[in-house]
């Protein structure tokens, strides 16, 4: 039963990461405005104002947040998305 | 300088006195140039294309191998088409009105968003706030910073007006 249990835990870690395993990352910059960058979350990502938001007060307060997950491809073409609207954005191999 | 909402549209509408759309038509063509121009090391160019990867030099060099070009193409053209929309005559005094929608008026931001990294670069705006190390030789780089902050402010509440 214990062995079951931890067996079924350790498979259900190995498939959240193996799903998401990539993250776009946002780094603040004391550069772009506030306004500038919930709008860019809104408009390239389609977050709702209120995801948008958080994300940008997360990116302000802390110093950077994840702003996607998933393949590693996806992210990098995030990452150039940003890049583009000019913002900084690195691609990270999310921690296990 | 006036931004303001179009009649019956989407997008902004921006009244710029030749002085500033001078101004602004002249700094377009210095960010088209950096762009063109601008050394591998300059640190400004650093700031309009970041490295992809923190941890990992080898992806970052083949992400920029992938990417760079079409940035650069893309961040030239919003520059271009602001220098273009700015162009005044010599002696020409009067006012500049430009009518952007949406797609435009993102050309504008972004446009606005990599004048000021670079003017952050050459005037070493560093930390938030941070007025030390202030030269006379800065001043009007600054002054240019302070204004493209406000002409992008100015857009995004007609753009994307909260309710506060």
């Amino acid at each position: 039963m214990t062995a079951t249990l931890e067996q079924h835990d350790t498979a259900t870690t190995t498939n959240v990461v193996a799903e998401e395993p990539w993250r776009t990352i946002v780094w603040d910059d004391p550069v772009n405005l506030m306004t500038y960058v919930s709008y860019v979350f809104r408009s390239y990502f389609g977050y709702p104002r209120e995801e948008a938001e958080r994300l940008m007060l997360r990116v302000h307060t802390e110093g950077r947040a994840v702003v996607a997950t998933g393949n590693r491809e996806a992210m990098e073409r995030h990452v150039q998305a940003m890049h583009g609207y000019g913002l900084q954005a690195t691609v990270s191999r999310a921690e296990t | 300088m006036i931004v303001a909402g179009r009649s019956g549209g989407e997008g902004v509408r921006i009244v710029l006195e030749a002085e500033e759309a001078m101004l602004l038509s002249e700094l377009a063509d210095q960010v088209d140039s950096v762009l063109l121009l601008g050394e591998a090391d300059d640190p400004a160019l650093g700031r309009l294309l970041p490295n992809a990867y923190t941890d990992d030099a080898s992806s970052s060099r083949e992400f920029a191998r992938y990417t760079r070009d079409s940035l650069v193409d893309g961040k030239r053209q919003a520059a271009q088409r602001v220098r273009d929309a700015t162009a005044v005559e010599d002696g020409d005094d009067t006012v500049v009105q430009i009518e952007l929608d949406q797609s435009e008026a993102w050309g504008w931001l972004t446009f606005l968003t990599d004048l000021r990294l670079i003017l952050a670069e050459r005037v070493g705006i560093i930390e938030e706030g941070d007025d030390a190390a202030d030269e006379t030789r800065d001043d009007y780089l600054r002054a240019a910073y302070e204004w493209a902050g406000f002409v992008q402010g100015s857009m995004l509440e007609v753009l994307d007006p909260t309710d506060s």
